[in-house]
């Protein structure tokens, strides 16, 4: 099986003058056929057109069908960001495999269980290359019902909140529908240069790489290697003259950074796009200077909806307050309910945020994981499937709305979702470990940075190194600790007996100096 | 005292305080378990810039250079070779 050929008699929904109504798989044949010369991916010095990439996804497309596997059935794909690595999604994407694109950065053993939770018989590398990871073989399937999965397109992962991320099917129509609302939004198309910030299994990609893709731009690829380098993502900018930028407000404060001792600035980017996390005043305020032609836009959105919310940053006012999430984007619903009085919050007011968007997944791979998050209309007033964000927000008089905080323990670290709770549940999974807390603290670069403490069991010669190994085995990258803090004393407790999150904070800090004390024995060892 | 002790001592003190420097093994995997990440690299290619007075450019950032205190040692005397010759 392989998806239509560019040049073939078969036409996509639309038509080439008028891309806007076509999706990921149709824009981009339009593109081959139409400009195949043109540049699709640039990764360092190298530049591959949409007829090459078009010829790397049919190589692949042909691996797919060896495979010889039935409709509906996902393969894995585990690739660092490469333009192989785009080809074989792609390649997925044309023959209509669903395709799972979990982290690389995460451990073979967590990758093991979600390819075979999702049901991969599978595990492709770019190239017909093996992959370092199978599926596990012990843990049983999810599969989605037949009818449901033959119209899933990605199955990405939460961004790591749980120890094993939640597995999130999004449809092919759920995706066309956002790339259809973003290309147009951002001036996405032809001609034009968008800046690749995410690894390529962050929903973020689905704007900065699909939409271009299916819409023609060119794509600069940021190596993730390199991706926290501010000298290296300004030279890209400034050498490939990029137009579209989207990026974790960290990627901004380091292109400051770096700005600050070249003296650069960027004048060929119209838009700035910052998400998954609040930017810092000081990195909003410098935007403007940094981006003197653009115009600034918050997005708020999260794995399983896409993008639910946008607010554009007027930087002529005179002070930039907390920036909003703005208003739903076209199509989006959103109600604010009060948890106090279980009523929906019309006009002023606070509560938590409900979301139900054209981009969304039905639900999780696993349906068991549902509860509390995909739901109905939380008052029974409509039929919609309603996401349940966790965010509690305030609308303003002028009905913008603006992130007040959480319902639960999620903190953001580097725009990356993660889950203190579920934090100190894999600490406590380790038996040299009696109590742990973990806090996050302000971190001028990483937004949020993660510390530990742990009471050690009796008896036992746990070292920092050691559980730190336990946790990067059993967490994505960014829920392990920064900062570990061991002690064989108990930790502070509150007045209903819990550990003290807000006491253990201090308690790392002071372990931060770098003399190693008695008590809080840092990283330390028993001796 | 040897690049690899100065470079333990480096690592231990500013990304693993209270460790002793005997436990972390020269060829431990600092970036797969998030000893460092990568904004830490950052951290520890400024350190050796300024201790070892060898300028890192970009083509040298390959994370692989810094994967473990062996790795780094090795970079640093393959980085003083090259600016001999």
């Amino acid at each position: 099986m392989t998806g239509p050929a560019p040049g073939s008699a078969q036409t996509p929904r639309g038509s080439a003058a008028d891309p806007a109504g076509l999706g990921i798989v149709a824009g981009f044949l339009t593109q081959v056929r139409t400009r195949p010369d043109a540049t699709a991916l640039v990764l360092d010095a190298a530049e591959t057109s949409y007829r090459e990439l078009y010829e790397l996804a049919r190589q692949e497309s042909g691996r797919l069908a060896c495979l010889d596997l039935a409709p509906g059935v996902p393969v894995g794909v585990l690739a660092d960001k490469s333009p192989g690595a785009v080809a074989l999604v792609l390649a997925c994407l044309l023959v209509r495999r669903p395709v799972m694109l979990p982290s690389p950065a995460l451990a073979d053993a967590l990758l093991a269980d979600l390819f075979a939770q999702a049901g991969c018989t599978h595990v492709l590398a770019p190239g017909g290359e093996p992959a370092r990871v199978g599926p596990n073989a012990a843990v049983a399937a999810k599969p989605l019902p037949a009818e449901e999965a033959a119209d899933v397109a990605f199955m990405l992962t939460t961004s790591g909140s749980t120890s094993l991320p939640k597995i999130v099917p999004l449809s092919t129509d759920a995706v066309d529908r956002f790339t259809q609302w973003a290309g147009p939004a951002f001036g996405i198309g032809p001609g034009r240069t968008v800046l690749n910030y995410a690894p390529l299994n962050f929903d973020l990609c689905l704007l900065d790489v699909w939409t271009s893709l299916a819409r023609g731009a060119s794509v600069v690829l940021v190596d993730p290697a390199l991706a926290a380098h501010g000298h290296h993502l300004s030279e890209l900018i400034l050498r490939h003259r990029v137009q579209v930028v989207q990026a974790v407000p960290m990627a901004f404060g380091l292109l400051r950074e770096a700005a600050d001792r070249s003296g650069d600035h960027f004048l060929s980017v119209e838009h700035v796009m910052f998400t998954g996390d609040a930017i810092p005043d000081r990195t909003l305020a410098a935007l403007p200077v940094l981006f003197p032609e653009a115009r600034f836009h918050n997005i708020y959105g999260c794995t399983e909806t896409n993008d639910s919310f946008i607010h554009e940053v007027d930087t002529r006012a005179a002070s930039l307050g907390a920036v909003p999430i703005g208003r739903p984007l076209p199509g989006v619903r959103a109600l604010v309910l009060d948890p106090d009085t279980n009523t929906v919050v019309e006009g002023t007011g606070s509560g938590e945020l409900f979301v139900s968007t054209p981009f969304q997944a039905l639900g999780y791979l696993d349906r068991a994981r549902h509860a509390g998050k995909f739901t109905s209309h939380p008052l029974d007033l409509d039929d919609r499937r309603w996401f349940r964000t966790g965010d509690l927000v305030r609308r303003d008089a002028a009905g913008n709305l603006h992130l007040t905080g959480r319902t639960d323990f999620q903190v953001k670290v580097r725009g990356v979702a993660v889950n203190t709770a579920e934090i100190e549940r894999v600490l406590l999974a380790h038996p040299g470990v009696l109590e742990a807390g973990v806090a996050a603290l302000p971190d001028p670069i990483a937004g949020k940075a993660l510390v530990a403490c742990v009471q050690r069991a009796p008896g036992s010669a746990l070292t920092g190194l050691e559980l730190r190994k336990h946790c990067a085995q059993r967490l994505p990258r960014a829920a392990v600790p920064h900062r570990l803090t061991l002690t064989d004393a108990p930790l502070p407790k509150s007045a209903n007996g819990k550990v003290d999150r807000n006491a253990v904070a201090p308690l790392a800090q002071l372990s931060s100096t770098t003399t190693p004390v008695a008590a809080p024995l840092t990283e330390g060892t028993a001796s | 005292m040897s690049n690899i002790d100065t470079i333990k001592n480096f690592v231990v003190t500013e990304f693993l305080p209270g460790t002793a420097a005997d436990e972390l093994s020269a060829d431990h995997d600092l970036l797969n378990d998030g000893v460092i990440d990568s904004l830490g690299v950052l951290k520890l290619i400024a350190w050796v810039e300024d201790r070892f007075e060898i300028a890192i450019g970009d083509t040298d950032l390959n994370p692989d250079n810094f994967r473990s205190v062996a790795a780094i040692e090795a970079f640093i005397t393959e980085s003083r070779r090259t600016a001999d010759a």
